[in-house]
Parts: structure tokens; C-alpha cells; sequence
């Protein structure tokens, strides 16, 4: 008993680390592709190849002074940002980013749980992860953060649905809602994407409404809500609002990777498990790379067409999908 | 013989003086004094005359209103220019106010666009528009006390009339203006003003005066929210404010707010020497500097009849079309910037840009404030080599090959591109007589249908030498005013191309000697170009002293704006950024 | 038959924490933490499905309530500007003596209940659940047992939907034919 939790702890603590490692250095390559792709060439002057920048912004994010608006409501102006961290750190509970190792005598399963309803609590928690983003903006008092969070709002509830219908496509496939289980079905069968292309696209469309990216980004639409939601967000409490999004491109990234893509498996997994998390890196590191690509390509759709297109594309086809799906694994097996 | 026939064979300005001068007998006569034309208008009849200008005569257009102030003769007068869409020569009135208390009836009821423009003139000069649906201050703040391009209104540390001062030059010495400045008094204040027991007032009246749908009660009570884009805001070009009521995130009004980049650019222009007004254009559309500089060059040209030499006028007309392009893709950058593009689409347009900018830098000395253009020249002639190579082969390159290139790349990726159409065909369209009522220039003008250009519609400079297609659309909207610079662009490179071609590759680039002062006749002038953003004029009067008796800039960011709110009602508040985008304005010229 | 230890802690602790939100969300002058008070509430409930080992009906209570309706919730009081509620009017007075009433009601009918059923029952319930909260064993049943009404209820759902529908559509057309006469 005691281990078990000893174990949970220290893996929590070193994904969390590996997580805020990885924000860092997502802001950096970001930066750094932007300009790659934009004929630019980027943050180079901290450290070598500009490395050290990410702990440079810190190092200033911290030392900046915090603003608190005048008629704004100083308790939930000070949770908001917090809540919209947590629920993306906790997110990354559930996936699994290899097979089982053996280590001091112990079997270790890579990953934090495997719980049975894996992918019923990451719906669950994406759904909840919207309260940080419109505390915020109600909470600012200010006009272009109250249209940021009501745009948050409806636009992941929106989205919410349809990313909910693509996953129940893997769910179908492999028969069960533990994310270890839907990796293993795909070692038998193949990547779920072959089966259900139509289904990782929805989820990458939704993810991405989700997540707020580009070109979704509707409630920190910069040129419209100049910041939207952050608006009046300083120091610490905004590198947390920038920490919960880019911790959550990770995790979404990783949940397509789970989902439709095989998790961590690839060659040779079997005989040396460690090779499952390397897999399962390069893998989200593409998805990163195809976010960052999108933003850096896209112009933002308007507020009315991105909610027109939520409920009368994504949803129906998403519905197509499920029926489909159903209908195959029915009557073909 | 028909009456048209007879007014087809006369020059414009006979047919309107036979026809306004034997209407309103008396009360519309001649401008007879020496440089001066047109017509003086009696200050009651104008709207008539207006209505015939515009009904009967084809004077559609009404292109710039401005004011003079003339002490001596203790009037002001109001100057109207209106050009007919079809083309040909403009025609100017004018009315003679008292100075004590000038009242005009306003012409925004027949010609939109003078709305702000009006407000213009009631600001700088008190003039009330009798009539005007909303006569405040534009440029200057509410509380502020006089009207500042009135001759007998003086600045704070108010030195001399003309410039160079007397404290400067030419016993030398500098004097910081600043240094008077922390402690001292520089704001005139209304008498018995205090300003510790003074607040400030606040837009509630603007606020209140927002049309706001859902006020009405009966239906399902949202809260109508009033938001301030600007001053400081990312898509705002500069420090522009939109003020905005939104049922929901749907605009049902907006009005915007400027000024706050005000410097009274006029003011300073008739301090300064006709020439040191030169370097002084260059700042108002600081993307445009050289037709900037050509329309000043052409209205004070045009007063002293200065001949330009042939290669001048060839590279005049070259910088002129380079600016053009460069300011288009400028313009399609930023419009996708404000799309929601991050950056990519701006930055790519800019690198062409970048080769117009070292062309510039290497004949004119700047990248962007180039003070190339001189009355009956230019400043100096292309160097001989530019970034290693031949200038000219660099520039023939340049025409031939590198822009048509990035043009066409711009179409390829952006012209198809979903997203760009959903958001752009059919936002903020504005139909063609709207677009003529309103004054509106340029590309705006033109991708409503309406083929007016004054290259062709009045050609200066030597225009009429090329060839090359006024180009235009017929919706109207935010696509189309995109496409209409498309178009534009590639209109632009062929006449460099031709330009390219016909140069002579001898010859004068400056006619007369150069002086720190010219001789410019006594009179008045108009001079326009068409500008990348409009129709760009100088309204210049000379009393032949060293300085401009009266400098008047015609704006054309700041003109088109007068539509904005009219495009923006029943959009959403994206689409009032990428209208504003589509409109294209630059700040510098919008509040000089 | 003894609880074992730490659940029970767990319990009384989230059962604290429970009461108190429910508590706040009464209490709270402004809409927007009464919205967020029973957001916690929720959260606390779908612990205890958890501690009941039915983490189906958990996660979705939080999907559902806590993430779906509570942030319409929220949507609406920021939409509207009604965060700030207005002092009681003197016209409602009549329900403080209702309310009492209601909650004497409501406490003696749920005491008969718990103690007329008797603890045992809970724990049997408790002994039958093996698989009780399982998503396959909530599906079958759903699907099999308990088919007719739960189609009776979406169809219902989806009538409700349609008439908010159309009830809007209809006022947003009256709105437009009023502003064609008036133009």
C-alpha cells in the first residue's frame, strides 16, 4: 500500500516536471519555428542558439509586478489562473506512455493509473477546464475579457460534444474506456487512424477548439479582444494562463497519440519497454509540431462561423461516424 | 442641334460657370482675383448649388472641404472641391464667412462625406455647420480653447509667423521648445478656467448616443455593451479609437474616434518655407512618402509653373507605382494579420517590400522618409550602383521578375484560401452610390465598381503616357477591395516596366537651381494625386511670401473613414477589425 | 460489518466540505460564486459515486453538471449581467414560512426513509456491486432493461430542445417584421 503511493508520488512529481520542462521549451520552439517559417530568425540571443531564453522569460515573469484591476473580483481574479493549470496537469494522469517496466525489483507501469473510465475522466476534466478561462474573464472587469471567457464558454461546450463522439470510436473498436486497453487493441488490430480517420480528424479539429488554438483561438483573439480573457493578467499569474495552454497542447497531443496512433507502440517495444516512451515522444512531438504549423498558417475564423461549424459540421459528421463505426463493427466484426 | 450636344463640346468648367453662374444669378459669381478660380457661392444658397452640382451637372463627388482664414480681409472662407466620377477637371466653390460668427448650412445631407471633414473645419476654424447631424471637435480634444488654424490663434511660446526663427537662424544657437515645457504654461485655457478644480469630461454623451437595438424592452433584456477598441489596441493601425455598442458580439453602432495623433500638421506647414514642407509630407502617410511627396510637388508646382524635366518626370512616376505596390503589400499583410494570420502572411509580403525600400534608400537617402521630390524635380538621380549591381538593371529586375513573382505568390496562397473567403466575401459591403456619396478613394471606391482613378479621370504628371487598366470590382466588400489590390499591383509593376522601357537614360533630373527658398506666386492650388490609399490633395494658398499662406492636406485614410460606422452596423466585432483593415489607413495621416 | 478507516475520514471530510458549499451557494449574494459553490458541490458528490465505486456515475456528474450545465449557467448570469442579486422584495415574503415548511417536509420524509429501510440495506446494496457501476453494466442496463424510458426521456429532451428553438426563432422574426414596418 505504502509503496503504491510512494511510487504515485514520485511519478506525479517527475511528470509534472517533464511537463513544465516541456511548456518551456514548447514557448521556445514555437518562437523558433515561427521564425523559421516566417523568414525570421528568432530568439538566438540567450545562450547558445537563444536555448536559454524560455528560463530567461521566467526568470522575467516572475520579477513582474502583479496587476490587480481596480473593480476586479480579487479572489477568483487570483483562482482563475489556477484553475486553469491544474486541470491541465492532472489531464495527463491517465495516459499511458509505455508498457510495464521491471526497475528495483518492481513492476512499473509507465504512467501515473490506468483507471477503467481513463477516458470518461479526461472528458471529464476537459470539460471542467473551461471555469479557469471564464472566471477570468468575468472576473477582470474588463469588456474584451468578459467577450473572451463568454466566448470560451460557448465555444468549448460546442466543441466539447463532438470531441466527446470521435473518441467513441477507439472506445468501440477496443471495447474498452482504459487508455492502456486501447493501446494494447491496437497492438492486435492496427493504429486506430487507419480505422478511424475521419474520427482523429474530428478529434484534432475539436482538440484544437479545445485547447483554444489557432485558428479556433476566438477568446484571446488578439486582434479583436486584444488578449482576450488574459487581458488584464500580469507577471505569474499570466505565464500560468500560458502554462495551462501549452500543458494542455501536450496533453491533447499525447491523447491523439494514445488514441488514434498507437500510444507508444513501434518496433522492438516488446523487447525493451524503455524504447515505448521514446515512441510515444516523437509522436506528440509531431502533433506539437502540426499545432504550431496550423497556427503559424491559418487565419481565425469568425466567432459565428467557428460555432456554425462546431454544431452543423463537426457535430453531424462526428454522429456519422459513431453510426458508421457501429453499423461495421456489427454486421463486418 | 440638342442642348447636350452643345455642353458636350465645351470644356467642363464653361458648361458649370454658363450654367451656375446664369442660375443663381448674383449669388454665385466668379472667383476673379488674381490665381484664383472658381466660384464664390452665397453662404445660404450653397445646398442649392450643391444639389445642382451634383444633380444636374455630374459633380457626384465631392472631394475635400477645407477653410482659409483670411485676416486682412476679415472673412473666412469655406473651399469645396467636387469632381465628377465619370473624370474630368474639378470644380471648387466658395463661401465667405464673417470671422465673428461663421455659419454655413452643411452639405452632409447631399454629400455624406463631408461629415467629417465639416467637423474638420468647425474644429480648426469654428466655422458651424448649420445642420450637421454631429458637429464636435474631431482632431483637437473637446475641452480644447480657440480654434487653432485661425491666423490670430497663437500656440504656447507662440516665436514668429515664419520659420526660420529669428532665436535660430541665422545667428545659430538651438532652443529646445521642450525645455520651456515641464513647469511652464503651454495650454491656452478658456478665461476663467482652473484647472485644479476641473474634471474631465467623459464620453457619456458619445456613449449615450450609441444606437443601442435592445433598448427597446420588449424582448429578451441582453446587456448592450459599449467597448472601446482603442486607443491602444493590437489592430487599431496606430492609436485609433472605434467606440462600439454590441448586442451580443454584434455591432449596432460605431463611431470613431481620432486625434490622438494630432500635431496640426497645417499649422506648422504655414510656419514652414514652401520647401521645408517637403520632408514634412513624407511624415503623413509614412508608407507613402514619395506621392506624398509628388501631390506637394504638383500643388506647389502648379502655382509657380515650374517645368520638370522628362527623366524626372519618368522617375516620379516609377517611385510613385513602387510605393503603390509597396503599400499594398503592406496592406493585404496587415489585412490578414487581422484576420487572425499569425504573422506569416504579413512578413512574407513585407520581403518584397524590403526590395522597394533599398530602391528608395539608394536614390533618395531613406528607406521610408524619403524627401526626394523638389518643385520642378527631384532631389538627386538614381546612383549608379545598388546593392552591387547596376541600378537600373537592379530596378528592371526588380519590375520585371522579383515583384510579378511575390505577387503572384500572395494570390497563389491567399487569393483560394478558405478561410480568408468566409471571412471576407460579403463583409462590410458598400454599394457604388454609397461609395460616391461618401467620398470614399481609392480601393475602397474602386471595389465598389466605380472606375474613378485620377490617373486616368484627371492624369498628372505623365500618366497619360502609359498603359495600363483602372482596375475594379463590383461587390464591394472586404474580398473584393483585396483583389482590387491584386489588381492594382500588377497595373502598377506594368507601367514601372514601361517606365523601365521608355526612360530617357540622359538627362536633367532638376529644372532651375536649387534654393532653401522659392519665389511661389500669389494664388491658390489644388494638387492630387492618387495615392495607394486614395485621393491624395494638397489645397495650397501663396501670397507669395517664402511660406504657404494656407497648407491644406485632403487625407484620404482619413476621408474613407468617414464610412466606417456605416459599413460596420450588423457585423461582428472581428469583422469591424478586417473592415478596418480593408479600409487601409495609416494614423499619421488620419489625424496629422 | 465496520467501514474501514480511511473512507470514512475521506467521507466526513468531503461530507463537511459538501455541506458547507451547499451552505454557500444559499447564502452567497452573487450569482456567479452561488454558480461556482454548487460547481464544488458537485465535485464532492461525484467523489462520493467514486468512494460508492461507481465511477461511470462520477465522471458523469462532473462531465455533465459540473462541466456541461454549470458553465451554461455561468454563461447566462454573465450574459445577462446578473450577478448581483437584488435584495429580497417584500411581495416574496410569503415563501420564508413555505420554505420551513418544505425543508421539515422534506428532512422527516428522507429520516423515514433511512431509518424505516435500515443501515443493512445500504450494505447489502453495497455487497451486490461488484460490477454495479461499471460502464458495460450501466450500458446493458440502460439499453435492455430500462429501454423505454430512457428513449421516452431523450425524445422528450429533444422536444424541449426543439420548442426553446423555435420559441426563440419565432420572437427574433417578430423583431425583424417590426423593424421593416418601422423602416
Amino acid at each position: 500500500m505504502i509503496g503504491i503511493v510512494i511510487e504515485a508520488l514520485i511519478k506525479s512529481a517527475l511528470i509534472a516536471f517533464v511537463l513544465l520542462t516541456a511548456f518551456a521549451y514548447l514557448t521556445f520552439a514555437e518562437r523558433k519555428i515561427a521564425a523559421l517559417m516566417q523568414v525570421r530568425k528568432g530568439p538566438n540571443r540567450v545562450g547558445p542558439w537563444g536555448l536559454l531564453q524560455p528560463a530567461a522569460d521566467g526568470i522575467k515573469l516572475i520579477f513582474k509586478e502583479e496587476v490587480m484591476p481596480a473593480g476586479a473580483d480579487k479572489v477568483l481574479f487570483f483562482l482563475a489562473p489556477i484553475l486553469t493549470m491544474i486541470p491541465a496537469i492532472v489531464i495527463v494522469a491517465v495516459i499511458p506512455l509505455g508498457p510495464d517496466v521491471e526497475l528495483f525489483g518492481r513492476t512499473i507501469r509507465l504512467g501515473i493509473t490506468d483507471l477503467n473510465v481513463g477516458l470518461l475522466y479526461i472528458l471529464a476534466i476537459a470539460s471542467v477546464a473551461v471555469y479557469g478561462i471564464v472566471l477570468a474573464g468575468w472576473s477582470s472587469a474588463n469588456k474584451y475579457a468578459l467577450l473572451g471567457g463568454l466566448r470560451a464558454s460557448a465555444q468549448m461546450i460546442s466543441y466539447e460534444i463532438a470531441l466527446g463522439l470521435s473518441i467513441i470510436g477507439p472506445i468501440m473498436l477496443a471495447g474498452t474506456l482504459s487508455l492502456q486497453g486501447i493501446v494494447q487493441a491496437q497492438q492486435s488490430s492496427t493504429w486506430y487512424v487507419l480505422w478511424q480517420p475521419l474520427g482523429a480528424m474530428i478529434f484534432l479539429i475539436a482538440g484544437l477548439a479545445e485547447l483554444n488554438r489557432a485558428p479556433f483561438d476566438m477568446p484571446e483573439a488578439e486582434q479583436e479582444l486584444t488578449a482576450g480573457y488574459f487581458t488584464e493578467y500580469s507577471g505569474m499569474k499570466f505565464s500560468l494562463f500560458f502554462m495551462g495552454e501549452y500543458i494542455k497542447m501536450v496533453a491533447v497531443s499525447a491523447i491523439a497519440t494514445t488514441l488514434f496512433f498507437g500510444g507508444y507502440l513501434g518496433p522492438f517495444v516488446d523487447k525493451l519497454p524503455w524504447l515505448g516512451i521514446l515512441y510515444f515522444a516523437i509522436k506528440t512531438v509531431g502533433f506539437l509540431f502540426l499545432m504550431i504549423w496550423i497556427r503559424l498558417t491559418l487565419p481565425r475564423l469568425r466567432y459565428d462561423q467557428l460555432m456554425a461549424f462546431g454544431w452543423k459540421v463537426l457535430l453531424p459528421l462526428a454522429l456519422f461516424n459513431v453510426v458508421i463505426t457501429a453499423v461495421v463493427i456489427v454486421f463486418v466484426g | 442641334m440638342s442642348d447636350k450636344d452643345s455642353l458636350d463640346n465645351m470644356p467642363v468648367n464653361e458648361v458649370a460657370s454658363d450654367s451656375l453662374v446664369a442660375r443663381f444669378d448674383g449669388e454665385v459669381r466668379s472667383d476673379t482675383r488674381e490665381g484664383y478660380e472658381g466660384y464664390i457661392v452665397d453662404a445660404n444658397m450653397l445646398p442649392e448649388v450643391a444639389s445642382v452640382l451634383r444633380d444636374d451637372l455630374g459633380y457626384d463627388y465631392l472631394s475635400s472641404v477645407t477653410g482659409v482664414d483670411y485676416i486682412d480681409d476679415n472673412h473666412i472662407e469655406v473651399v469645396y472641391h467636387a469632381d465628377q466620377t465619370t473624370g474630368g477637371k474639378g470644380i471648387n466653390l466658395k463661401v465667405q464667412l464673417d470671422r465673428e460668427n461663421p455659419i454655413v448650412p452643411t452639405l452632409v445631407p447631399i454629400y455624406p462625406g463631408a461629415d467629417f471633414q465639416e467637423r474638420e473645419v468647425f474644429d480648426m476654424y469654428g466655422v458651424k455647420f448649420d445642420g450637421h447631424p454631429n458637429l464636435r471637435r474631431i482632431l483637437m480634444w473637446d475641452g480644447f480653447h480657440g480654434y487653432p488654424l485661425r491666423k490670430d490663434w497663437k500656440e504656447a511660446y507662440y516665436e514668429e509667423d515664419i520659420k526660420p526663427f529669428d532665436s535660430r537662424w541665422p545667428g545659430g544657437g538651438v532652443k529646445r521648445s521642450e525645455a520651456d515645457n515641464p513647469y511652464g504654461k503651454n495650454v491656452n485655457y478658456p478665461p476663467g478656467f482652473d484647472i485644479n478644480n476641473w474634471t474631465p469630461e467623459t464620453d457619456d454623451s458619445l456613449y449615450e448616443s450609441l444606437e443601442k437595438t435592445n433598448s427597446n424592452g420588449k424582448s429578451l433584456h441582453t446587456d448592450s455593451i459599449v467597448v472601446n477598441i482603442g486607443p491602444q489596441h493590437p489592430s487599431t493601425h496606430g492609436v485609433f479609437r472605434m467606440v462600439v455598442a454590441l448586442d451580443g458580439e454584434t455591432i449596432t453602432d460605431l463611431q470613431p474616434v481620432m486625434g490622438y495623433l494630432h500635431r496640426n500638421h497645417e499649422k506648422i506647414g504655414e510656419r514652414n518655407t514652401f520647401l521645408q514642407n517637403m520632408p514634412y509630407t513624407d511624415r503623413l502617410d509614412y508608407l507613402c512618402s514619395m506621392s506624398n511627396n509628388l501631390g506637394y510637388a504638383l500643388a506647389v508646382e502648379q502655382l509657380m509653373g515650374a517645368d520638370v524635366p522628362e527623366r524626372a518626370q519618368y522617375i516620379r512616376v516609377l517611385m510613385a507605382e513602387l510605393t503603390r505596390i509597396s503599400n499594398h503589400m503592406w496592406a493585404i499583410g496587415f489585412l490578414l494579420n487581422d484576420l487572425g494570420a499569425f504573422q506569416t502572411p504579413a512578413l512574407y509580403a513585407i520581403r518584397a517590400r524590403e526590395l522597394i525600400l533599398d530602391v528608395f534608400e539608394a536614390t533618395a537617402g531613406s528607406r521610408m522618409m524619403c524627401n526626394y521630390m523638389r518643385f520642378g524635380g527631384l532631389a538627386r538621380d538614381f546612383p549608379d550602383t545598388l546593392r552591387g549591381e547596376d541600378t537600373v538593371k537592379f530596378i528592371t529586375d526588380l519590375v520585371d521578375n522579383t515583384l510579378p513573382k511575390a505577387i503572384d505568390e500572395l494570390d497563389h496562397f491567399l487569393t483560394a484560401n478558405e478561410i480568408v473567403r468566409s471571412r471576407c466575401i460579403g463583409v462590410g459591403v458598400l454599394p457604388p452610390d454609397k461609395a460616391i456619396a461618401y467620398s470614399t478613394g481609392g480601393p475602397l471606391l474602386r471595389a465598389s465598381g466605380v472606375s474613378y482613378d485620377l490617373r486616368t479621370a484627371d492624369p498628372y504628371s505623365i500618366y497619360d503616357r502609359f498603359d495600363f487598366n483602372i482596375c475594379t470590382r463590383s461587390n464591394g466588400d472586404v474580398y473584393d477591395r483585396y483583389l482590387v489590390r491584386v489588381d492594382e499591383m500588377r497595373e502598377s509593376t506594368r507601367i514601372c516596366q514601361q517606365v523601365m522601357r521608355d526612360i530617357p537614360a540622359e538627362g536633367e533630373i532638376f529644372s532651375g537651381k536649387p534654393q532653401y527658398s522659392v519665389k511661389v506666386p500669389a494664388g491658390e492650388s489644388y494638387g492630387r494625386v492618387e495615392n495607394p490609399k486614395g485621393e491624395l490633395g494638397y489645397y495650397v494658398v501663396s501670397t507669395g511670401k517664402a511660406n504657404p499662406y494656407r497648407y491644406h492636406v485632403r487625407a484620404p485614410s482619413f476621408v474613407n473613414l468617414t464610412v466606417l460606422g456605416e459599413l460596420c452596423k450588423g457585423h461582428k466585432v472581428a469583422d469591424a477589425v478586417v473592415i478596418l483593415g480593408s479600409i487601409d489607413i495609416v494614423l499619421g495621416e488620419v489625424d496629422r | 460489518m465496520l467501514p474501514n478507516i480511511p473512507e470514512l475520514v475521506i467521507f466526513l471530510v468531503l461530507a463537511v466540505i459538501a455541506v458547507a458549499a451547499a451552505l454557500g451557494m444559499l447564502a452567497s449574494s452573487n450569482a456567479i460564486y452561488s454558480a461556482l459553490f454548487l460547481v464544488v458541490n458537485f465535485g464532492v458528490v461525484a467523489t462520493f459515486y467514486l468512494l460508492l465505486g461507481a465511477p461511470f456515475i462520477a465522471m458523469a456528474q462532473v462531465t455533465v453538471y459540473a462541466g456541461a450545465i454549470m458553465v451554461l449557467f455561468l454563461f447566462v448570469i454573465m450574459l445577462l449581467g446578473a450577478e448581483q442579486m437584488k435584495p429580497t422584495s417584500h411581495n416574496l415574503l410569503w415563501q420564508k414560512p413555505l420554505s420551513i415548511v418544505l425543508i421539515i417536509l422534506l428532512l422527516s420524509i428522507s429520516f423515514y426513509v433511512v431509518l424505516g429501510q435500515g443501515v443493512s440495506t445500504g450494505s447489502d446494496l453495497m455487497q451486490n456491486t461488484s460490477g454495479y457501476g461499471s460502464p458495460s453494466a450501466i450500458g446493458t442496463l440502460l439499453f435492455q432493461k430500462y429501454l423505454f424510458p430512457f428513449e421516452a426521456t431523450s425524445i422528450l429532451l429533444l422536444a424541449a430542445m426543439v420548442g426553446a428553438v423555435v420559441l426563440t426563432g419565432v420572437r427574433k422574426q417578430r423583431r425583424r417584421i417590426r423593424k421593416s414596418r418601422r423602416l
